[in-house]
């Protein structure tokens, strides 16, 4: 046989051979095609709440003004609406990003309306992510323009939307909204195919045995993998954070001393990840095949690149049981909406819980392996 | 005793990898571990690093119990398998740092020991160059270097020669000499015959996970391996000439090799060599055969070293 065909037949033989690393590669793009079709495959790309305040609340006519935009802009599927009592309770849930947006109607709003003279409403919308933003802004100024020709057929001008200042001050920008999110890449995959590679490579090249037949402990072995898994993400997080304050100027809080933890923990989560992976992979190709395709898939649900919201209701509820998607979030939050240790308190803790069960799961399973060998 | 080892037991299933094997090591010794392979030699000496559990028997190492102090017993041996195990982007140094790190050596011990390692062992021409780098034959000393950075007293090397050129295989055996003359106790395993004799104070020769015999290689020889003989090899044609011409003589056949054997096979030889001139036989070889171990394995199982188990 030609040795070129023999060298082609070997390597695909062995290929279909590794079930696991055919699996991976069948399953990524698989995994890609539903995911993209699920996220980008719908009319509506996604839904997001906000929040109404009404202070016009002088006669019945006006409160069933009210009760009727917020029908109005229930039906149009693009927002779900909540009404607040007052707009400090409203604002409040604002800065916290639960709503994305507050619409004040003010007092004299259905009289006005009722008599053909200039009505307004007041939206402040949270900037802090600017696609969301744009979407809201529009998807709001779109109904009101329409909303007055179904109440008042002879009112002949557009109700006008009055933008209040938004939560960060300053309309965010695109790079100002990447660059956090950017920042998070390395705990996916820094963190979890270093922790992958370094155990599964060990064991493939041999030099585990090295390892075992020295007087270090399987937990010892651990730490030390998982120190440089952390130094490597840390060096990531780094360059990127460097370069993008470098090359993008971005206009965000640098606040180390709230990063530093976050990322930290965002990336121990990361490196348990890539232990169990590790554990469970045969061979270093499947480990670092399944490292991968799980890094690039949970990209998109942890909101890394765009709000989780883009995404379908159910993938949204993957994401909340992501911790990475909490790691991003008060990355974000501290960066954009120059959040404070109390805001990020509730990710610091989903973090931390996380990556104890992960560790302790990763070290057992460890164990279990070690003790098989 | 350095190493003690009772009745100790491994299976696989219906497999008996290491069968009740009882042995003890004396300290400064080179001890052999001689079968071919298969016969459970590996699983043994992974049994006595830590790296497998055993299922029956007692371990007892420089006077530590394995089964409750494998991690001492650990930290009292360099284990130097039949693989190269140093790290391919890292140099040699950084390979010894390395390993010196899993045993917490201190940097003046460390550097004492690299000294060692350049001055005795020869790595100094390539410490500083990357493993990816070197010849295969500087990979191994290099390996055998970096299994003993931490200066353990005993060391245990897994087939050290295996798939060597014979020059190579020489400067090897100078270098586990060189090992046991500063005071290291060797356990080795082989299949090489010759190596086993040239370098072991002791053999344990192993089959089918058992010891079937454990001496000095010279008494083995002596009381299992038979006479000296003349040994014959000639062409598949001139087998049964050959064996018409040598008639007379207590003879045995293995292919087409024929083996005398006499009193004082060095008063024969000539006469021999006579018979087969005069018969027109043309020899391949002839020369008289010392017992070897390999007769000492092939007397206690019936097979060769080199033979596969089915």
């Amino acid at each position: 046989m030609n040795p070129i065909i023999g060298i082609a037949i070997k390597d695909v033989k062995t290929f279909f051979r590794e079930r696991g690393t055919l699996f991976w590669t069948i399953a990524f793009p698989v995994l890609m095609l539903l995911l993209f079709t699920a996220i980008f495959g719908r009319e509506i790309p996604f839904n997001a709440s906000i929040g109404i305040v009404n202070d016009d609340q002088a006669t019945p006519l006006s409160a069933n003004m009210t009760a009727s935009i917020i029908l109005g802009l229930n039906e149009t599927k693009i927002f779900t609406v909540k009404a607040f009592e007052n707009k400090t309770e409203a604002l409040e849930e604002l800065n916290a990003t639960t709503i994305r947006a507050v619409i004040t109607i003010p007092q004299s709003f259905t009289y006005n309306l009722t008599m053909g003279m200039p009505a307004s409403v007041s939206l402040a919308v949270d900037e802090t992510s600017p696609d969301i933003a744009r979407v809201v802004r529009d998807g709001i100024k779109t109904f009101f323009s329409e909303f007055y020709k179904h109440f008042n057929p002879t009112y002949n001008e557009p109700i006008s939307v009055i933008e209040e200042t938004t939560v960060a001050q300053v309309r965010i920008g695109y790079k100002e909204y990447i660059l956090p999110g950017v920042m998070c890449y390395p705990l996916l995959f820094s963190s979890m195919v270093a922790s992958t590679g370094a155990i599964v490579y060990e064991r493939e090249k041999g030099t585990l045995k090295k390892i075992r037949a020295s007087p270090i402990r399987p937990l010892g072995m651990l730490f030390g993998k998982t120190l440089a898994a952390l130094f490597q993400t840390a060096i990531s997080i780094l360059l990127i954070g460097f370069l993008g304050a470098v090359l993008l100027a971005p206009k965000v809080n640098w606040n180390i001393p709230l990063l530093a933890p976050i990322m930290f923990l965002g990336s121990m989560n990361g490196v348990a990840v890539g232990l169990l992976i590790s554990c469970i992979g045969r061979s270093p190709q499947e480990a670092s095949g399944a490292a991968t395709t799980i890094g690039i898939v949970l990209q998109f649900f942890i909101g890394m690149y765009f709000p989780i919201e883009y995404l379908p209701e159910y993938l949204q509820q993957i994401g909340k049981v992501i911790p990475m998607t909490y790691a991003a979030q008060a990355v974000r939050d501290i960066m954009i909406r120059n959040a404070t240790l109390s805001d990020i308190l509730q990710p610091m803790w989903i973090l931390i819980v996380s990556a104890i069960i992960l560790n302790v799961v990763g070290v057992l399973l460890y164990k279990r392996w070690v003790e098989k060998e | 005793m350095i190493i003690e080892v009772e009745g100790l037991a491994k299976h696989y299933g219906e497999v008996k990898a290491v069968d009740g094997v009882s042995f003890s090591v004396e300290e400064g010794e080179i001890f052999g571990l001689l079968g071919p392979n298969g016969a459970g030699k590996t699983t043994l000496m992974e049994i006595l690093c830590g790296l497998r559990r055993f299922d029956k028997g007692k371990v007892t190492v420089l006077g530590f119990d394995l089964a409750k102090d494998s991690y001492k017993v650990r930290g009292t041996i360099g284990f130097c398998p039949q693989e190269t195990l140093l790290y391919d982007m890292l140099n040699v140094r950084e390979n010894f740092a390395f390993s010196a790190s899993l045993y917490s050596l201190d940097s003046k011990k460390f550097k004492e020991r690299v000294e060692f390692s350049t001055n005795v062992l020869g790595v100094g021409e390539f410490l500083n160059r990357r493993v990816q780098k070197l010849s295969g034959g500087m990979k191994r000393r290099a390996n055998l270097a970096a299994s003993i950075i931490h200066d353990p007293p005993i060391v245990i090397l897994d087939e050290p020669t295996v798939g060597f050129d014979p020059n190579v295989k020489r400067e090897f055996w100078e270098l586990i000499k060189t090992l046991k003359n500063h005071g290291k106790t060797v356990l080795l395993s082989t299949h090489d015959m010759y190596e086993a004799d040239e370098l072991c104070n002791r053999v344990a020769i192993m089959d089918k996970g058992r010891i079937v015999a454990l001496d000095k290689p010279h008494i083995l020889k002596t009381t299992l391996g038979g006479e000296t003989s003349i040994q014959i090899k000639v062409k598949e044609d001139q087998t049964k000439k050959t064996l018409k011409a040598l008639d007379k003589y207590d003879h045995i056949i293995r292919d087409n090799e024929i083996q005398i054997f006499a009193k004082n096979p060095w008063e024969i030889m000539p006469e021999v060599s006579n018979k087969l001139v005069s018969h027109g036989i043309l020899t391949e070889k002839i020369e008289i055969v010392e017992p070897t171990l390999e007769g000492v394995f092939i007397k206690l199982t019936g097979r060769r070293l080199t033979e596969e188990y089915k």
